[in-house]
């Protein structure tokens, strides 16, 4: 009984770990560090179903240069102290030829110090802080930085919108306060009055006070920093304290769990982000359809960004034609590729360089509103 | 106006940290346990209220199901993490109970998924104008209601039945109230009862006001709730619901006017080292 049992397990791992021997010495390793648990967990996984599936499309279309795509998947917590010594591993055990973050800014930036350290390449997805790419030549960043979703913002209440007295709700880590510092920068070019700007923290979602003082003060417009989980109940208070101003936000709220939470509170409600739904791109396309199969939700920003980011990385590792590290940093910094976030390219310092999306939500949906194209305006720093 | 809109904030506010607040100043005042795993029965009740309402489409029967649910989990904790440890110092129950509150967001997590769930048509929407100019949701004002009902209702057990004596007389002597013929047992299964059931309340009632609940969602609560029953003295019920009470309005007032200072969690124990500082046993301590 108990042989019957053991030896075809026995059996079946050895020829597991026999094939898993063979695949792996031909597969290109790309790191991927995530948060699965914690209080990013709900990110991380949708960052994870996003390069996940930019891995089967790419090995479905015959892998890169022969060789087939394989992430190597550990979970960072969004913590800095889980990160770093996963960034050890990934580099020294795994031999990986890149990194990917998949994580917030802490997580993010640790790790992007040791990859660059060891001139690895490195690639954050959508974490924001403006260090994260200052920790070398060999750290990229395929979604904006929050200065330049910020300033986008304030041309939209500004300029597009024509709103003049803005309230601002930030949220107070660095992906708030660095959108925040974007908007204040140039809503005065914009001709945007800041009559107020109330702070809450990530843990909030209980905005009753600050409800109450914005209705007091009755502004034109608010610009709200948030994620869905603190946007949605934000948005919903506001609303059903009859403040039915526009709420402009950020790629925070990008999710259908936005409106899922804020329910009808959620129409009209615009925000500066990555992806277009509506997109007539059909990588866009593709990888909207792609991730509502494989995950079983519709498609955010997080899993279009964790998609954008092992796309950029495959098209380099084609162009380079081999994995040597440092020319595929530099096939990396000459990336033109049309991806699921739109068309991307990299200045001196890896910061992307590309459109800012408006969507808007329509009929419980998010939808097309209009693209920030401005150059100028959008420019990341280039040191 | 907006004073007073403010203060019913704070006051909405403070009823859900009394409701949530009384179960643990029951247990401390009970077994001398601070027991950091009541917010975790806090997180349950939020689920079960949007899980059972989005199946059934009765948020009363969630609310029901979702405290007597809760209060047999809170026995059960008891039962399989307290009861074992009675005999060992405090520190130990401790511990365990933190440990047993980072395993349950996991727990959460793993069971219900990573992202917040949401009612699918949230009831108790509808604004009400209560003065004039002043609306809130229905959601709002059964908050406070609902806070009030139930800590009557203890009120009144505390006062009028032989539980209630046999509790307040366990907590001040447990050895003479066992020499007297009350089963200590019975009391501790009962106020775990109680005290977990009034955690879900508190748990539906932050789920309606949010729409939403996540695995994470004791965080704050496991912690603040803490404060407010240091605040109130270590074991009184009635410190710890004026304890809620003055902080959910300090903190409300605060997130407006001393938002540049200080950060809304951060008041609770700002307020708490000024109280500890003058009065070391607590507000409403006796001496």
């Amino acid at each position: 009984m108990f042989k019957k049992i053991i030896f075809p397990i026995i059996a079946g791992a050895m020829s597991l770990a026999s094939y898993a021997g063979i695949a792996s010495a031909e597969n290109i390793k790309i790191g991927f560090n995530v948060p699965l648990t914690g209080f990013a967990a709900a990110d991380g996984q949708s960052a994870l179903h996003g390069a996940e599936l930019a891995v089967e499309q790419v090995n479905a279309n015959g892998g890169v240069n022969g060789s087939m795509l394989e992430l190597v998947v550990y979970d960072d917590q969004a913590s800095p102290k889980e990160a770093a010594p996963l960034a050890i591993k990934m580099i020294t055990q795994d031999e990986v030829v890149a990194g990917v973050s998949g994580s917030y800014s802490g997580a993010t930036r640790a790790a992007a110090t040791i990859f660059s350290e060891n001139s690895v390449p490195y690639i954050s997805a959508y974490a924001i802080h403006p260090d994260i790419t200052r920790a070398g030549d060999y750290v990229f960043r395929t979604s904006f930085m929050g200065e330049v979703q910020g300033r986008a913002g304030a041309k939209l209440i500004g300029e597009m919108l024509g709103k003049k007295r803005v309230t601002m709700i930030t949220l107070n880590n660095d992906f708030g306060i660095s959108l925040a510092n974007g908007f204040k920068d140039k809503a005065g070019d914009f001709g945007i009055e800041i009559i107020s700007e109330y702070e809450y923290s990530i843990k909030d979602r209980e905005f009753g006070a600050i409800v109450s003082k914005i209705k007091s003060e009755n502004p034109d417009a608010i610009y709200a920093s948030g994620y869905f989980f603190t946007a949605g109940p934000l948005v919903r208070q506001l609303r059903a304290a009859g403040i039915n101003q526009p709420v402009v936000g950020q790629e925070g709220y990008d999710s259908q769990k936005f409106i899922e939470i804020a329910g009808d509170a959620s129409e009209g409600v615009m925000i500066t982000t990555s992806l277009d739904r509506d997109s007539s791109n059909p990588v866009t396309q593709s990888f909207i359809e792609g991730f509502s199969n494989k995950a079983g939700y519709p498609a955010d920003m997080v899993g279009a960004s964790g998609h954008t980011a092992i796309l950029v990385l495959a098209d380099a590792l084609s162009r380079a034609g081999n994995t040597d590290k440092a020319s595929l940093r530099d096939a990396i910094a000459s990336t033109n590729l049309e991806a699921s976030t739109g068309q991307i390219s990299f200045n001196a310092l890896g910061e992307v360089q590309k459109d800012v999306q408006v969507q808007v939500v329509r009929d419980g949906n998010w939808h097309h509103h209009s693209v920030v194209s401005d150059a100028v305006l959008l420019a990341p720093p280039a040191e | 106006m907006l004073a007073i809109d403010i203060l019913i904030q704070g006051f909405i506010q403070g009823s859900i940290y009394a409701l949530i607040a009384l179960g643990l100043t029951l247990v401390y005042g009970l077994l001398r346990i601070l027991h950091v795993a009541h917010a975790s029965l806090f997180t349950l009740g939020g689920y079960l209220g949007v899980l059972i309402t989005n199946a059934t489409g009765s948020l009363f029967l969630a609310l029901i199901l979702a405290m007597i649910v809760v209060g047999f989990v809170g026995m059960l904790s008891y039962r399989i993490l307290y009861r074992p440890l009675l005999s060992q110092p405090p520190l130990i129950a401790l511990i365990a109970s933190i440990g047993i509150f980072i395993a349950s967001e996991e727990i959460f997590r793993i069971i219900f998924g990573p992202f917040s769930i949401s009612y699918v048509a949230a009831p108790l929407q509808n604004q009400i104008e209560i003065l004039p100019g002043i609306s809130m949701s229905e959601a709002r004002i059964m908050v406070v209601l609902l806070a009030f009902v139930l800590l009557l209702g203890v009120n009144w057990l505390s006062r009028r039945t032989r539980l209630g004596i046999a509790t307040r007389a366990t907590v001040v002597d447990p050895d003479m109230a066992m020499s007297s013929g009350v089963n200590v047992d019975v009391i501790r299964y009962s106020i775990f009862f109680i005290g977990s059931a009034f955690a879900a309340a508190a748990g539906v009632m932050v789920s309606l006001l949010n729409n939403l609940v996540e695995p994470t969602m004791g965080a704050v609560p496991s912690y603040k709730a803490l404060a407010i029953i240091v605040l109130g003295g270590l074991g009184s019920v009635r410190g710890a619901l004026i304890a809620s009470l003055l902080l959910g309005i300090i903190e409300t007032f605060g997130t407006i006017y001393l938002d540049d200072l200080l950060d809304r969690d951060s008041i609770a124990f700002a307020f708490l080292i000024l109280v500890l500082m003058i009065r070391p046993k607590g507000i409403f301590s006796k001496g």
